[in-house]
């Protein structure tokens, strides 16, 4: 690696070489060595220069706004951690909590088992077409979220949707998705499964086509069956792959946001008349850009911060439990 | 080789750091001469017609017109303008979302200064004291008021053996009560629902009925002591209880879905929801007309425009104000587009008067409407009318859900209104 860079920087431009031949060779060695170690942090600065920018600053200075009543348009005044305090007591942030995480559930569980399924089925030798179905599969994930959230909607309606038709040829009661918590959450788990189960069967697809077709000859020659084919090839050979899936699905599934907003637009930013699917990031957009409280909608963005910061690490640790364990 | 790329790097970060930082970068429109304005409204309101009205008759004026987005998403783009953005010279703000506005005079124009104050009198007492501060400066001009009226299918009352003409039935229901008892008589001899929803077409209606709404006269909060909140409140339980309501909640698509099947026949209707009608329920076309609203006149809904501070050409702003607001301006502007007029000396003009709709059984939509917002007592609008009306109405809404039982709802909307008022 070193001998690498050295390469690299002997083969300066004449320029300096010309200049180096009349200084002393021991300050041209120290030159060289400032240039070796300043250089990478160069390469990488545009990137950190805007994250800094763009990421840094609006992070800290949320924190800084979070210890204000901040009127946007009016006066700022310091209130400590007044906004934290009353957070912890608001009924309205516990709630969104609860929505947050059991959408999170809800949705990236089942999801998640079924692109694992997809996957396997997608990677059989004999299925017909199967360019076609790999490709079908991400369809709903280039679809625009607002379309597909309207939709849904509509299918969820009470008197109208096409899911509570079937319910009643099935010779069951209308559920009203919009009034009570629970069906609330299933809707939104629902267009939040649709959106991502074709993105994610398509990661586990890719990494399966890398396992060697021998492996599953093999086993089908050792007489195992699809079942057992999956459970000891397909989920072994995926472990990394569902780990990042897991990562990624945990960070996505907090800040669930257009799907709330736009599925129930009874009660406003709420979700529901009594905020039955109000999400954190909802819950924050409502505060903040709804009735201009900028301290408080902060708050919300910290807390919102510090679970995504807990959760990651829980997800960390359980991570490399997965990785370490190897078929 | 390396230095050059090396030096190249971090002259791009330093670039990229510097156009990223600094302010206002990018928003200079193009062409600043003193007749080109720039004009903020919302969607649905059809302010395009207009502006053409205007620059055809004055065509060296350019107006940039922009259709920001729903009322609400315009008046937080204006938010965020104001507190540090480029901001538009002319912008309309709905009347929900002026109070917010009304906290802070200093990043409007005060428009007396270009002699707002010789046209007051042109205006409806009660909403030109809506846009006026305490120390007297007149931050917008109204452009128009929502009115109330409750629109009926006469198809369906004749079906059920209702009276159909609209003098018939607007002496009907004179008072809520009587309009329940009318409601019941159509359930027992339809089976179906009367009336949309309670929580808006009955507590909205009712509460902006009343001489104060959700602040006393000192301009304190005071919801939870007025009775007459409490009554509209009442009264809205008590017509859920009859069972007349369809319990969908307006604008979801269940309540769009609804009145295009005919699934209920009446929906309290302020003058600019009749434009959503026609929308959402072409197909019944004709079997609708508007009868007047129980309880007296009322107003809901209507807009203001506004010059901010650091607008750049405010003279042409305030030009255009003054000749599109004035009586005949805003006449004009009913006749091609259907909303109510705030200046009283047209109410009586002729036109108005004969303005018809067809989709309303050619109802005299001017006159109707006019007459519900003559006479009314103005009260006080604050900076929080938006968040109480809405936990009480989202309460309500609760317990046509079946979620909040009728008799804690009170208590329940209080929690919840005190809630909201602390964050």
């Amino acid at each position: 690696m070193s001998g690498k860079v050295t390469a690299v920087t002997t083969m300066l431009g004449p320029a300096t070489a010309a200049e180096n031949t009349t200084r002393p060779t021991r300050y041209r060695h120290i030159q060289q060595g400032v240039r070796e170690r300043l250089a990478p942090y160069t390469y990488v600065a545009p990137f950190f220069l805007l994250f800094f920018v763009f990421g840094l600053f609006p992070l800290l200075f949320t924190f800084y706004v979070a210890l204000f009543e901040w009127d946007p348009i009016g006066e700022h005044h310091y209130v400590g951690l007044a906004n934290f305090s009353q957070l912890v007591h608001d009924p309205r942030f516990w709630g969104a909590l609860r929505n947050t995480f059991s959408i999170w559930v809800l949705s990236t569980v089942p999801q998640l088992l079924l692109a694992l399924g997809m996957a396997h089925v997608l990677n059989h030798v004999r299925l017909r077409a199967a360019t076609l179905f790999r490709m079908s599969v991400l369809v709903p994930y280039i679809t625009s979220v607002a379309a597909t959230t309207i939709v849904f909607a509509q299918l969820f309606d009470r008197d109208y949707g096409m899911l509570n038709w079937f319910l009643q040829l099935l010779g069951l009661q209308h559920v009203d998705f919009t009034a009570s918590v629970w069906a609330s959450n299933i809707m939104i788990a629902v267009m939040v499964a649709w959106r991502w189960t074709g993105y994610n069967t398509l990661l586990y697809l890719a990494s399966l086509q890398a396992v060697p077709r021998e492996l599953f000859e093999a086993a089908a020659a050792d007489g195992a069956n699809g079942w057992k084919q999956f459970r000891h090839v397909t989920i072994p050979a995926l472990r990394p792959i569902i780990a990042f899936t897991v990562v990624t699905s945990t960070i996505g599934g907090l800040q669930i946001f257009t799907e709330p907003l736009l599925a129930n637009t009874v009660g406003g930013l709420t979700c529901g008349a009594a905020r039955q699917c109000q999400t954190l990031t909802l819950f924050l957009y409502e505060q903040a850009f709804g009735r201009f409280h900028f301290g408080y909608g902060a708050a919300v963005g910290v807390a919102l911060f510090v679970m995504t910061v807990i959760v990651s690490a829980i997800n960390y640790l359980l991570v490399t439990r997965i990785r370490s364990e190897r078929p | 080789m390396k230095r050059l790329i090396t030096t190249a790097a971090v002259f791009a970060s330093a670039v990229l750091l510097v156009v990223g930082c600094s302010p206002g970068s990018g928003g200079n429109s193009a062409s600043s001469g003193s007749k080109t304005f720039e004009f903020w409204s919302f969607t649905q309101i059809n302010q395009k017609a207009d502006v053409d009205v205007y620059t055809k008759a004055h065509p060296d004026v350019h107006i940039k017109l922009t259709e920001v987005g729903s009322t609400s998403e315009t008046a937080q783009a204006l938010t965020t303008a104001l507190a540090g953005g480029k901001v538009p010279d002319l912008v309309l703000i709905q009347g929900d979302d002026l109070p917010k506005f009304m906290q802070s005079p200093e990043n409007f124009v005060d428009l007396n200064t270009f002699g707002a104050d010789k046209v007051k009198g042109n205006y409806l007492d009660w909403v030109l004291k809506q846009s006026t501060t305490k120390d007297g400066k007149t931050i917008g001009i109204p452009t128009d008021v929502g009115g109330m009226a409750i629109a009926y299918r006469t198809d369906l009352f004749k079906a059920a053996g209702l009276p159909t003409d609209r003098d018939e039935v607007s002496k009907l229901w004179p008072t809520w009560d009587a309009f329940l008892e009318v409601g019941k008589k159509y359930v027992q001899a339809t089976g179906k629902a009367f009336l949309d929803n309670t929580p808006t077409s009955i507590f909205f209606q009712a509460v902006n009925q009343g001489t104060e709404r959700y602040y006393d006269t000192d301009h304190k909060l005071s919801y939870d002591k007025n009775p007459q909140v409490k009554a509209a409140f009442d009264l809205t339980l008590k017509v859920f209880a009859s069972g007349i309501s369809a319990k969908q909640a307006s604008f979801s698509s269940g309540w769009t879905a609804a009145m295009s099947k005919g699934d209920f026949a009446v929906v309290s209707a302020p003058s600019w929801l009749l434009n959503q009608i026609k929308t959402n329920a072409p197909g019944t076309a004709g079997k609708w007309d508007i009868a007047t609203i129980p309880g007296g006149s009322g107003n809901w809904g209507g807009s203001f425009l506004a010059i901010p501070k650091r607008a750049k050409n405010p003279n042409a702003a305030w030009n255009y104000i003054a000749e599109m607001q004035s009586p005949a301006g805003e006449l004009a502007h009913f006749l091609s587009q259907g909303s109510l007029p705030t200046t009283p000396s047209v109410y009586s003009d002729p036109q108005l008067v004969a303005k018809t709709d067809p989709f309303f059984s050619n109802a005299p939509i001017g006159k109707i409407y006019t007459q519900s917002v003559v006479g009314i007592k103005p009260f006080y609008i604050g900076p929080e009318d938006g968040t109480v009306g809405t936990e009480l109405l989202n309460t309500l809404t609760s317990v046509e859900q079946g979620k909040v039982a009728p008799a804690n709802a009170w208590d329940t909307a209080l929690t919840n209104v005190k809630n909201a008022l602390r964050g």
